[in-house]
């Protein structure tokens, strides 16, 4: 469909086809004898061919509609051409259509005239009056030639015929019987054999007696035809008919012939004006609509040819617009359209340029950033970045792990949110906003957490990074969790001393304790009684100082070990009470505390070592009644009871208190450390045993002085116990 | 004067007799002009009147073979200066005038011992059918008015063929 009736050599040789064929048909309409004959012919051609562009400019309006409807692109632009080039060419084309009908009209009205042909007619008769003076003539010597053959029998007719003839002057004398049969005959013309005979009804109204002359027209010249009764010479002669044939004179012949001619050409065309008019109007018609069709199919041409490059231009821009730009459109020709195409050309050529580049950065880019995020989820510190108001950007699996949070609530979240969300990340969320407000730009700091996993100690190095314009900068929180570390530590260090000590201390015990024994053995009963005292009390005092020694290095020895905890589910309280009765036998005695145990009942299980547990308690309970010893009035208060937070796990806390001295400020900075008291007969180390226990079951454990006076000592454990990976028994 | 009612050719009767080895025909045509030949012919155009033959050969199962296909044309003309009507046969250049219409359209009419076919040609024995009518030829008229000859049924001067059946 494309391609139909769009090539222009095509129509070029249709047009110039339908043009001489038209012009022929002119000529043929001019009674041309040349194309005369081919007149139907070049009508049925002409119309054909007009079919024929007919068809092909439908074609292309249908085209035409269809891209318009499809909207497509320079649809519009072709329309609105088209309409102009057609009106273009219509308007001029109608006025000369309209103008040359009025001049065909009137042209060939102008050719008649009343006067001319009443001279004709006029003429016409002058000639017939002309020839009637002769023909009478003719008719009178004929009837003269008839009355000498009267007595001219039938058989010897032909001689009296030439006679006549040659006498007379007539070209041709026949003498007829009255049944029509040629009797005999003379002419003149030997070429003519067979004498020409007189028309039935010629011979009729001779035989009636009444004789016949008149003009005959044989070929191009006139002959005079006379046709009388040959006079009978008896009744019982039989009636006979001569006719006589004349020629007219020369020069009259051709007047005559001439004046026939005019009159009959004038008389014809006077005929054929009307259908002339209509031929000439149609062959007119016909140029007036090949040359109105083939402007309209020029137009299409010209807008299509006009148009092509401007809808290239505009489907190649609607295809950069989608994000296309490997579209490169033809170039023809030179002039402003075909620079316009060319600039476009190179237009897309750079834009494909630049965002290929742009693709590749990004996806270099893309790389780093992939690396950077698997280089991040695979080191074992947590990472946390921040923007400069503290809403994070991002965190890897290590820094969401030990945080204990899940990745999908991190995203954008402030950290001071984070913080109300989850309680046990405040100390953290402090120490990051107090490092702010101190402008620190690297930091260090060990950070306690308490969460849903138990105790956790926190290095958290800080780095401030610069920002631009574009990029705001903000804070790298690089966090190791060292919970584990630090127990090993401390339990290698501690460790190591009980070993030296047993090594270095108790060792030496033994045999200077055996060796006192055996010198108040050996000595005592031999001695006198005054050197015996002496020896007795100084032995006694030996022994007794190593035994005491012995006892403190094996306490420290306990503290040191690395225990083997047994975790089991049990009820707090329960425990509570158990050890708490072992306490009561010495109710009511001087210097014995009450205890008051205020339990709740809705602490849950916890998953402990009951052992420990009851150590833990046993020295707790020891501290108090040592610290109450002076009181009259002391009691202690054992209380457990559930803290409950919103979005963790809930905890049972454990609390001591007494109503004894209390801590000093001192005391309360190094509470927990080995051999710190205050008692002049303890060890120092209760208060670290105990400690030491609440680590070990992912506790933690505060001291404080109670606000109505007294220690206090809270415990805070997890019900399900400690996470067994960072809090398990130490090397 | 005819009406174009009245307006038809006819061919009244057709036949062929064998004389020296030539079947000649002999038919009467009966020529009768529509009011628009008429005028025609009295402002001078000449008007061709054709007798069309077609001797073809009857088969049994297949269409019939045309053997030959011959026409005798005259051309009728009226000769004002006379005032006689002139017909001239064109197949043989002979010319003849009459004082009236009716008296050349009769004689016209008359065919009388036209040669048509070589006895030769035929084939003894088969079935030869004979057919025969008359036209007023519309393509020898002056170029004006062929087209509206054509589409005018005041021009459509044609007689039905005539057809009898020849046996050599």
């Amino acid at each position: 469909m494309k391609r139909y009736g769009r090539g222009i050599w095509p129509m070029l040789a249709l047009f110039v086809l339908l043009l001489v064929s038209l012009s022929f048909m002119s000529d043929a309409t001019h009674n041309s004898e040349q194309f005369g004959r081919l007149y139907s012919l070049l009508l049925l051609t002409n119309a054909l061919g007009l079919v024929v562009l007919l068809g092909l400019i439908g074609m292309n309006l249908y085209w035409l509609l269809v891209q318009y409807r499809r909207r497509a692109a320079g649809a519009r632009l072709t329309s609105r051409l088209v309409l102009m080039f057609v009106v273009l060419a219509v308007v001029p084309v109608s006025v000369v259509y309209y103008f040359s009908l009025q001049f065909l009209q009137r042209g060939i009205d102008s050719w008649f005239n009343v006067q001319i042909e009443a001279s004709l007619e006029d003429a016409i008769e002058l000639s017939q009056s002309a020839f009637d003076v002769r023909l009478r003539d003719m008719l009178h010597l004929t009837k003269g030639l008839a009355g000498e053959l009267t007595e001219v029998p039938s058989a010897v007719a032909p001689l009296s015929l030439y006679d006549l003839r040659v006498r007379s002057g007539a070209i041709e004398l026949t003498l007829l019987g009255a049944n029509g049969r040629i009797i005999a005959s003379s002419g003149a013309e030997a070429t003519d054999i067979i004498p020409d005979r007189p028309a039935d009804a010629v011979l009729l109204q001779a035989r009636q007696g009444q004789a016949y002359v008149g003009l005959d027209p044989v070929g191009d010249e006139l002959r005079v035809r006379a046709v009388v009764q040959v006079p009978t010479g008896g009744p019982s002669a039989e009636p006979r008919i001569l006719q006589a044939l004349y020629s007219v004179p020369e020069r009259l012949n051709e007047k005559a012939d001439r004046v026939q001619d005019a009159f009959a050409r004038y008389k014809e065309l006077a005929y054929l004006r009307v259908p002339l008019k209509h031929s000439y109007t149609l062959t007119l018609s016909l140029v007036l609509l090949l040359s109105l069709l083939s402007a309209v199919w020029g137009a299409f041409y010209a807008a299509r040819r006009l148009v092509a490059p401007i809808r290239d231009l505009a489907e190649g821009t609607r295809a950069v617009a989608d994000g296309d730009y490997s579209q490169q459109l033809p170039v023809t020709g030179h002039d402003e359209l075909s620079f316009l195409v060319q600039s476009f050309n190179v237009m897309t050529r750079r834009l494909a340029y630049t965002r290929d580049e742009a693709d590749r950065s990004q996806q270099q880019v893309e790389g780093q950033r992939t690396y950077l995020a698997a280089l991040l989820a695979n080191i074992s510190s947590g990472v946390i970045s921040l923007a400069p108001d503290l809403r994070v950007r991002m965190v890897n699996d290590a820094a969401a792990q030990i945080l204990g949070l899940g990745s999908e609530e991190c995203a954008e979240a402030a950290l001071e949110t984070l913080a109300r969300q989850h309680h046990s990340l405040q100390p953290l969320v402090d120490t990051v906003l107090e490092q702010q407000r101190q402008e620190t730009a690297q930091w260090t700091a060990e950070i306690t957490l308490f969460g849903n996993r138990g105790r956790q100690v926190l290095i958290c190095r800080a780095t401030t990074l610069p920002g631009d314009d574009v990029h705001p900068g903000g804070l790298v929180l690089v966090l190791d969790d060292i919970t584990a570390l630090i127990q090993a530590q401390r339990d290698a260090a501690w460790g190591e001393v009980a070993r030296r000590l047993a090594h270095e201390i108790k060792n030496p015990l033994t045999p200077i304790q055996l060796s006192a024994e055996r010198l108040r053995r050996k000595f005592l009963d031999r001695m006198a009684p005054e050197d015996a005292e002496i020896l007795d009390r100084s032995t006694h005092t030996i022994v007794q100082q190593v035994e005491t020694m012995k006892e403190m290095v094996n306490a420290f020895s306990e503290y040191a070990r690395a225990p083997q905890i047994q975790l089991q589910v049990l009820d707090l309280n329960r425990l509570v009470r158990e050890v708490l009765d072992l306490y009561r036998g010495g109710r009511g005695e001087r210097g014995r505390p009450a205890i008051a145990a205020e339990l709740d009942p809705a602490a849950p299980r916890v998953e402990a070592d009951a052992g420990r547990l009851r150590q833990l308690l046993h020295n707790l309970v020891k501290n108090a009644q040592e610290a109450t010893a002076d009181s009259a009035e002391a009691h202690i208060r054992v209380a457990t009871r559930v803290i409950d937070s919103a979005d963790e796990q809930p905890y049972v806390e454990l609390s001591v208190q007494d109503n004894g001295p209390g801590f000093s400020a001192e005391m309360l900075a190094k509470l927990f450390e080995p051999y710190v008291t205050t008692k002049p007969k303890g060890t120092g180390l209760g208060l670290a045993i105990v400690k030491k226990i609440v680590e070990e079951h992912g506790g933690i454990i505060q001291a404080e002085n109670a606000p109505e006076g007294g220690a206090l000592i809270c415990i805070r454990l997890r019900p399900t116990g400690p996470a067994s990976h960072s809090h398990g028994p130490g090397a | 004067m005819a009406c174009a009612d009245d307006a038809y050719f006819s061919v009244r009767d057709a036949r062929t007799q064998l004389k020296d080895g030539v079947y000649l025909l002999d038919a009467n045509v009966v020529y009768r002009f529509s009011d628009a030949a008429m005028e025609a012919l009295q402002n001078g155009i000449p008007l061709v009147l054709e007798i069309q033959i077609k001797v073809g050969r009857q088969r049994a199962w297949l269409w019939t073979d045309t053997v030959a296909a011959l026409s005798q044309r005259h051309r009728l003309q009226f000769h004002a200066l006379s005032d006689r009507y002139v017909a001239h046969n064109l197949n043989t250049d002979q010319r003849q005038s009459f004082a009236a219409l009716d008296d050349a359209l009769y004689a016209l009419g008359a065919v009388r011992g036209f040669p048509m076919l070589d006895q030769r040609l035929l084939e003894a024995g088969a079935d030869y059918q004979v057919r025969v009518r008359a036209a007023l030829v519309v393509e020898e008229l002056p170029t004006p008015m062929r087209l509206w000859a054509y589409a005018s049924e005041q021009w459509r001067l044609d007689s039905a063929w005539y057809t009898w059946r020849l046996q050599p």
